[in-house]
């Protein structure tokens, strides 16, 4: 029976056999393209965690990649690592080719983007070339050139995109691991929230039936929350392929996820990770040049967004220590209020409490467990940094057990 | 004994922060992240390895508290009595491992939670639930302040004293 609870002792979690990756697959039943990812994953803990891969295996294999596309020899150079974020690879380098075109000599920058054998977010690059390009020129980001979905060319799934310019934090602040609270300082918030709030309403607009090439996306209804509780499946199937340990409240959480799933009023795109740290900005003009991390956008519902950019781990206080933000852009309510009038498209308080019971449930999800596992089993470029991310989890699991409680009253 | 496990730790960070760090200069930054986030993982371990035992049985007790709240519900069964009794003795026994005691809190957790899913008198799903929710606030603080210093609080002042 769907959602029906069922205990997988660790031994079977670690090296799961077809008849357990079934079950879990029949219980929490989710997208295609998801059910793919996540099987894919389970299937590679029978194989060896991540393997270094050097700097000039991926530059030949990026290599062979273009080529296979452009039909001609290209030359890659000024390869090198690029930090930042926590879930995927990635390296930038120059393609000396014709270009666009084809026709004539051109040098541009770009980047390969690649998951390793585990991740913080299992996804699909196939999902998110097509949401890039969907995007393209309506909202900045990434310009999508190449993708290797079956890991053809490369050892692990991969995608090239063009390099974007800016900055992920102010030249006067650290940083936090993988932007999580980025504080940006009053004066290039002033700046920046305006774009962010108005950005997130042009996503969210674009007309979802008219847009070709969202080929491994099923396509939800309007009127139907059928997709949500896919959605909400495929979190609590993460749950319980990656989970240490089980937290109960949980369960509990899960159960109402499922029970109160409000159906679409409109279906947008959803960025799935619209938060600091995920875009890049012009510091001395307070411009967001691109956003980035589109790997878990779906089709669904915009409250989702919303609320996932006002989550607790992703704000600060400001400069009055009282005031939370958002994001470090602005209090919820005012960033509520502002998409709304940016948007045009209604915000209503019963779906914004929904869906901050779901965000507040996947982080905890994503951290306690996806975090964990991935960490645990060797199977990410950089474990440390994995692991420090599961320090986020009690954190988030407190604040979700505070607000759901607060929901039931 | 001389090669205490807290003496190890110490001479690697020395090794790591005086020696390792500076000598990457203008390394690639995510060698440079990964390095300060190995300090940092590595200075976790000896600030609370020390605790790792009290700790382990903080959990424990309070899992057997919330078992046996959910056993003595009418008609949610008796299919913990066994596990409790084992937790109650490797809380009693000076020489339980930690290892037994961490095994004994995480089938507690599972077995809590199958027997609420299990439940089909809806009351007493919700009494479960209830106790679930109300009773894991107090265990969620402690494991707070023991991730605190991973620097996710926002307020880590705030956050109750150590109970372990």
């Amino acid at each position: 029976m769907s959602g029906e609870y069922q205990i997988i002792d660790e031994a079977l979690r670690s090296h799961p056999d077809e008849a357990t990756i079934a079950a879990i697959r029949a219980r929490y039943p989710v997208e295609e393209t998801i059910d793919a990812v996540l099987s894919g994953k389970m299937r590679r803990r029978h194989g060896p965690g991540y393997l270094p891969v050097s700097l000039d295996r991926l530059l030949d294999g990026i290599k062979a990649l273009i080529e296979a596309n452009t039909g001609y020899p290209v030359r890659i150079e000024g390869g090198r690592w690029l930090s930042g974020g926590a879930s995927k690879l990635q390296v930038v380098f120059d393609l000396h080719w014709r270009g666009p075109a084809g026709a004539g000599d051109a040098i541009d920058r770009m980047v390969m983007r690649m998951e390793p054998a585990a991740s913080v977010t299992e996804s699909s690059r196939h999902r998110e070339f097509e949401v890039l390009n969907a995007v393209e020129g309506i909202i900045p980001a990434p310009k999508p050139w190449w993708v290797d979905g079956d890991a053809e060319f490369l050892p692990y799934p991969a995608m090239i995109y063009a390099f974007a310019t800016g900055s992920a934090k102010p030249s006067y602040d650290s940083g936090k691991v993988s932007g999580l609270g980025q504080n940006y300082g009053p004066v290039l918030r002033a700046k920046l929230a305006p774009q962010f709030v108005s950005l997130l309403g042009q996503l969210h607009n674009l007309d979802v039936a008219t847009l070709p090439g969202l080929a491994h996306f099923e396509r939800p209804q309007a009127g139907s929350n059928a997709s949500v509780i896919r959605q909400v499946n495929a979190i609590r199937r993460i749950w319980e392929e990656d989970r240490v340990e089980e937290e109960p409240i949980l369960e509990i959480v899960y159960r109402w996820l499922v029970e109160h799933a409000p159906p679409l009023d409109h279906v947008s795109i959803v960025h799935g990770d619209y938060r600091s740290g995920n875009f890049l900005f012009d510091e001395a003009e307070g411009r967001i040049t691109a956003w980035l991390d589109w790997e878990g956008a779906t089709l669904g519902d915009r409250h989702q967004d919303l609320t996932y950019s006002a989550m607790p781990s992703f704000q600060h206080f400001a400069e009055d220590d009282v005031t939370p933000l958002a994001s470090g852009m602005m209090h919820a309510s005012d960033l509520y209020k502002a998409y709304e009038a940016a948007s045009g498209l209604p915000v209503d308080p019963d779906r914004l409490l929904y869906y901050n019971v779901f965000n507040r449930y996947l982080i905890v999800i994503l951290t306690l467990a996806a975090s964990a596992r991935a960490s645990r089993i060797g199977g990410t470029h950089q474990d440390v940094l994995v692991n420090y991310v599961v320090g986020v989890g009690y954190v988030a699991l407190a604040d979700l057990r505070e607000y759901f409680i607060g929901v039931l009253r | 004994m001389n090669l205490s496990l807290d003496v190890q730790l110490q001479v690697a960070l020395r090794a790591l922060n005086e020696v390792v760090a500076p000598a990457l200069g203008d390394a690639e930054k995510h060698v440079v992240e990964q390095l300060h986030l190995a300090i940092a993982t590595i200075s976790f371990v000896k600030l609370r390895l020390p605790d790792a035992r009290r700790f382990a049985r903080m959990e424990l007790a309070d899992y057997l508290r919330l078992a046996k709240a959910v056993t003595a519900l009418p008609t949610s069964g008796d299919t913990l009595s066994a596990l409790i009794a084992k937790g109650d003795a490797l809380l009693e026994s000076a020489t339980a491992d930690t290892a037994d005691i961490e095994a004994v809190t995480r089938i507690l957790r599972e077995r809590v939670t199958l027997l609420a899913s299990e439940c089909t008198d809806a009351a007493v799903r919700r009494e479960i639930d209830r106790m679930v929710l109300e009773q894991g606030g107090a265990l969620l603080d402690q494991n707070r302040q023991w991730a605190s210093f991973y620097g996710f609080e926002i307020k880590p002042e705030e956050l109750p004293a150590p109970a372990w």
